[in-house]
């Protein structure tokens, strides 16, 4: 049960949240020496420009008027959506970068998290249900995957089925980019196949490292869950295995599960973020690389704060569909 | 009591602790796991010892062909610029287990001092510290890090202190539950009525009864540590010129390792972080098994 109070207290403390993480950015790069404006206009127009120019650049970065006048004409922006201009794209904006790169994110830590909770779900159930060898090969191999970095196993698989490993002259995967430049891009067979064919890498890694945490946690509930009274209930009923397995286990085992997801996303994108860099994979975590390397700084803060808010909002969405999953919990 | 008393108290006190100490120790020597734990970190920092006295060549030494395969002058071949990776090797394990040891250390001070004051006070001060924890924990981590990383000083100080600062919220909640369910304890009770100062009891009470928690956790905070700064690294942030596990892999990203197949270059740092995450993994499930009363003793 979700009561509107509930409701409305998680949204002022989304919105505190983002208000943090905003006003972390507007102090970040003022506490760094240097006018940002001046940077701009001198990578960008080699130092030949007009006085005029600095001021509509400074007025763009909110760089006039006194600290207070900064930081609400800041926020100001932020409320309208928008992040000001990027250095190193001049005159594109942090905004539109933005949203031609996010979807590429949002694709692949949408996939990764749904494949890695099923996968983690099946392997975990049988575990726990069945004990025994599964059990402890279960702990091994998930004690040796979290501890693996993302990047070294994604620079791994690059290594080997991009690189290394040749059949018919071909090689297994694409080493970089998200579809071939080959492909019409739009809502054709072609540019689809390219665009899984080119994520396939990145997906395994990122699913490699995520479901053993998964499983793991699936296995335990599955071994509390069959200390159960109802479950002694259910087979004094006579019902069947299968039935007892999928109607009474796995349904109660998925439930603590579904609120681990909401942790995990907050790590795997840090984990997204450095499986894109590998392949140049064209999302935000890959633009937030390059923006560190150019030193792009209104583009990294704008990065930042748009990530947390969709790790805030997946959260609540994770919030809200685990109370209406389990009627007994009541979010108030 | 006398001056005297208190001195043999003390006395008692103390060797009281080493012994049960030692016979920790005796027992998780024992215990499989802990000894397999215990032999994957001291083979790492005896790497290292190895590293600061008998490395081969100076890291940065650049006398040999680049991207060479391993052979008997370089037994792991060599990078982009003709350095000697082996020698990288080596000397990277210290740097990495030094910046994993610190942030440990230091993340773990932050983190029992937050959770037991706030478990220990209650009210306001518990309200007001477990928001700031939770505000932390929702904030995604790795972005969070990269935009400190990238406004403050590109140091190895800088690296630690920005990960110390931002690793600690999880233990701080572990150790504020356990310090609630301590309060209620009867011996805190008898402390209390004996007119301690909230700060002795803290110290005197609370804390050691903590330690194989605290411990657990700063191992894991080690481990953590150890992979947040190579991803630090590999994502070109910090000092990219400190040999260590974090920038080898940043190097050959960097310098297209991948195109010159180039496997001697990024197997090694890759290895040393598996290893020092299965060994902790090993130790630190060691400890939480031996610390618990019921279950002592299992293997």
């Amino acid at each position: 049960m979700i009561t509107l109070r509930y409701i409305v207290r998680r949204v002022a403390y989304m919105l505190l949240t983002i208000y943090i993480a905003a006003t972390l950015d507007f102090l970040l790069p003022r506490m760094v020496p240097g006018n940002p404006a001046l940077i701009i206009l001198i990578t960008k127009y080699a130092g030949e420009f007009n006085p005029n120019q600095l001021k509509i650049i400074e007025g763009e970065l909110n760089l006039r008027g006194t600290l207070w006048q900064q930081y609400v004409g800041y926020l100001g922006s932020i409320i309208h959506g928008n992040l000001g201009p990027s250095y190193y794209y001049y005159p594109e904006s942090v905004t539109q970068i933005i949203i031609t790169r996010l979807p590429w994110t949002l694709f692949l830590l949408g996939t990764a998290m749904i494949i890695s909770v099923v996968i983690g779900v099946i392997i975990g159930s049988y575990s726990g249900w069945k004990r025994g060898y599964s059990d402890s090969f279960l702990q091994a191999f998930s004690i040796g995957l979290t501890s693996l970095p993302y990047f070294w196993l994604a620079l791994i698989f690059q290594l080997v089925f991009a690189v290394m490993l040749v059949i018919n002259g071909q090689h297994l995967f694409p080493v970089a980019q998200a579809y071939s430049i080959n492909v019409h891009q739009g809502f054709n067979l072609r540019f689809i196949e390219s665009v899984l064919h080119h994520a396939a890498l990145p997906l395994i890694t990122l699913i490699i490292t995520t479901f053993p945490g998964f499983a793991l946690l699936m296995r335990n509930t599955v071994v509390t869950v069959l200390d159960e009274d109802y479950l002694v209930l259910a087979k004094a009923k006579g019902l069947s295995i299968n039935t007892i397995r999928k109607r009474y286990v796995n349904k109660n085992a998925m439930l603590p599960v579904s609120t681990s997801i909401a942790l995990a996303f907050a790590s795997i994108v840090g984990g997204a973020f450095l499986v894109e860099e590998v392949f140049s994979y064209p999302g935000i975590g890959y633009t937030l690389f390059t923006a560190v390397t150019v030193s792009d700084y209104p583009l990294i803060e704008g990065i930042f704060l748009v990530i947390t808010l969709t790790v805030i909002l997946a959260n609540f969405a994770v919030d809200l569909i685990y109370a209406y999953l389990d009627p007994r919990v009541v979010l108030k | 009591m006398t001056s005297r008393d208190e001195d043999i108290n003390s006395i008692l006190k103390s060797s009281s602790q080493i012994n049960r100490f030692k016979d920790f120790l005796k027992r998780l020597i024992h215990h499989r796991k802990g000894l397999a734990g215990i032999i994957i970190i001291a083979s790492l920092v005896l790497i290292a010892i190895i590293g600061i006295f008998f490395a081969p060549y100076n890291p940065f030494s650049t006398n040999a062909a680049a991207f060479q395969p391993p052979s008997k002058s370089h037994i792991l071949g060599t990078d982009y610029l003709g350095e000697d990776v082996l020698s990288w090797f080596l000397i990277g394990t210290g740097t990495s287990l030094m910046v994993g040891f610190s942030i440990a250390v230091l993340s773990a001070i932050i983190g029992v001092l937050v959770g037991v004051i706030a478990g220990y006070f209650g009210g306001q001060v518990d309200n007001v510290l477990m928001r700031v924890v939770d505000i932390l924990l929702v904030i995604p981590g790795f972005p969070l890090l990269v935009i400190l990383s990238a406004f403050l000083p590109p140091t190895l100080e800088t690296t630690i202190f920005v990960l110390s600062i931002l690793s600690w919220p999880f233990l701080s909640r572990v150790i504020r539950a356990q310090t609630l369910s301590l309060k209620q304890r009867q011996y805190i009770l008898a402390s209390k009525l004996s007119g301690l100062s909230g700060f002795k009891i803290i110290s005197r009470d609370i804390i050691p009864n903590l330690i194989p928690i605290i411990f657990i956790n700063a191992i894991f905070l080690a481990v953590g540590g150890v992979v947040a700064q190579a991803g630090l690294a590999f994502f070109g942030l910090g000092d990219l010129r400190s040999v260590n596990w974090g920038t080898m892999l940043y190097w050959f990203e960097a310098e297209d390792g991948i195109v010159f197949n180039a496997w001697w270059w990024l197997l090694p740092p890759g290895l040393g972080i598996v290893a020092f995450g299965i060994g902790a993994n090993f130790l630190g499930n060691a400890v939480y098994e031996l610390s618990q009363p019921l279950r002592s003793g299992k293997q």
